[in-house]
């Protein structure tokens, strides 16, 4: 099971937004200045070596940031062990889970 | 009230706690939102990430994914994640300048809540129209 | 004027209730102090608060006016908005009225060692110190202990055990400022050993809204995260700023 002590579990959280913040802004941007107007051109955007790196960056740290951020809410809300036991490596899993959606969509991304 | 024969030492004490009676500050609505959206955004993640698959996955599920964009049920929810979205970055971007003490006494604390709060409502509102 | 008061009387309630009482102001009523004062002297003399100083220095009378924490003794009366609820510090166990059990919260004050820990041999006169190192201290050693911060943080409310609240973290920020405590790494460790003790603190800056000497947990936290992470930070104390007037 993943265990953060209080300050690295905080540290991870920023450090994740930091980088969110930025590919957000960024995407965004790029969004307005130049929307892709078709499969093709989004499908382009989307399979440069550079943009995938970034792209599954962004979900692993999306996925890492939310994890602190909900792990947070059930530390503060539920006080009955048992139920928290088995609350976090649900969560945990499902997050897990994601990451490897992810990866698999990227993956295949090149053809 | 009745009156009590049994030893009052005995009962637990009550506490005062009701949330509708104590005054939440414009920094605790800020957070309070801030988890608030956060949640929300989390519990769109997964749908978020059956999108993006499906646009990638070729020409004609790319159409459909656009073609969600003439669901009203699916404006309504988009409009609900801009807010979410809006409100995160903003009061998550406060809470970043505070960490490094950026604006983080009182007076600019307030200020900067209140900009995080109307914020993420007006860009909501601005989504809202747009798209309905 | 028209006050609601939080009213329990554990001897013959079976359950809190807010009683009402109207009371014409006289001249010398300044503070709310006075006026709950006069009507304990003059309409019910069972009402209980604590209180002794009346200057805003002791600490004792923090009570929860119209829904936000604060010292009756220096709350300006004729300011409140009508009808005025006074009600005991949120989460705190009622003994009586407007009396709280504070057992909890000094727990977690002295689980942070509020002492110098210094085992060098003691000097001739005192350890000294360079007002400059006299200076971080300022804007935490003022603190009363009147637990407004603390029963106004929505952390402390939920986590009252495990977390250990504005009041003790920013005494725990005090020690780690003095220059001539030597437990500086022994106390960051201890606030770091869980996600509890000081991790549950999200800055929603409850405690800074309320502090009746104008003085910043939430930014006291702030600085202690990052001295965890070693990064010394902006030398000198933490500013204190104006109260802002409860309504």
């Amino acid at each position: 099971m993943i265990t953060l002590t209080g300050l690295r579990a905080w540290l991870v959280q920023r450090a994740t937004a930091v980088y969110m913040l930025a590919f957000i802004v960024l995407f965004l941007a790029r969004f307005v200045i130049a929307p892709p107007r078709s499969y093709d051109e989004w499908h382009g955007l989307m399979s440069g070596a550079g943009m995938i790196a970034a792209t599954v960056l962004f979900f692993a740290a999306l996925l890492t940031h939310a994890w602190v951020g909900l792990r947070d809410v059930v530390l503060d809300y539920v006080h009955v062990v048992a139920l928290r036991a088995v609350l976090l490596p649900l969560l945990a899993l499902g997050l897990v889970a994601l990451g490897t959606w992810i990866v698999r969509i990227f993956w295949t991304i090149g053809g | 009230m009745a009156t009590r024969t049994t030893s009052a030492t005995k009962r637990q004490r009550p506490v005062f706690l009701d949330l509708t009676q104590i005054e939440m500050p414009v920094g605790a609505l800020a957070s309070i939102g801030h988890r608030l959206s956060g949640v929300v955004l989390a519990t769109g993640v997964p749908f978020g990430i059956y999108l993006l698959d499906r646009s990638l996955r070729s020409p004609q599920a790319y159409r459909w994914v656009l073609g969600l964009c003439d669901d009203i049920a699916f404006r309504i929810a988009a409009i609900v994640f801009v807010w979410a979205l809006s409100h995160h970055l903003l009061a998550g971007t406060r809470h970043l300048l505070s960490d490094v003490d950026i604006g983080s006494q009182l007076p600019a604390a307030r200020r900067s809540a209140w900009i995080a709060n109307i914020g993420g409502v007006a860009i909501a509102l601005l989504a809202a129209g747009a798209w309905l | 004027m028209h006050f609601s008061i939080f009213r329990y009387n554990p001897e013959h309630d079976d359950k809190p209730y807010m009683q009402d009482f109207r009371i014409d102001l006289e001249s010398s009523d300044l503070m709310l102090l006075d006026v709950i004062l006069r009507i304990k002297n003059v309409q019910d003399d069972s009402l209980t608060i604590r209180r002794s100083c009346r200057e805003g220095i002791c600490g004792s009378d923090a009570i929860n006016i119209n829904g936000r924490n604060g010292l009756a003794c220096v709350t300006n009366v004729r300011k409140l908005r009508e009808p005025v609820e006074l009600r005991p510090l949120p989460s705190f166990p009622v003994v009586r009225d407007l009396v709280v059990d504070m057992s909890r919260f000094w727990k977690q004050y002295h689980s942070i060692r509020p002492y110098l820990v210094n085992d060098e041999p003691p000097p001739e006169k005192e350890r000294l110190q360079s007002p400059a190192e006299r200076e971080r201290l300022d804007g935490s050693y003022e603190c009363i202990m009147c637990g407004c911060c603390t029963s106004q943080c929505p952390s402390s409310w939920w986590n009252p055990d495990t977390f250990v609240g504005p009041a003790g973290l920013l005494q725990a920020y005090r020690f780690i400022s003095d220059s001539r405590d030597r437990a500086t790494g022994e106390r960051l460790q201890d606030l770091n050993r869980d996600p509890y003790r000081l991790f549950r603190c999200r800055t929603i800056m409850n405690c800074t809204e309320v502090c009746p000497m104008g003085l910043s947990p939430s930014r006291a936290i702030e600085r202690i995260r990052l001295r965890m992470l070693d990064v010394e930070g902006h030398g000198g104390g933490l500013a204190r700023h104006r109260v802002p007037t409860v309504r």
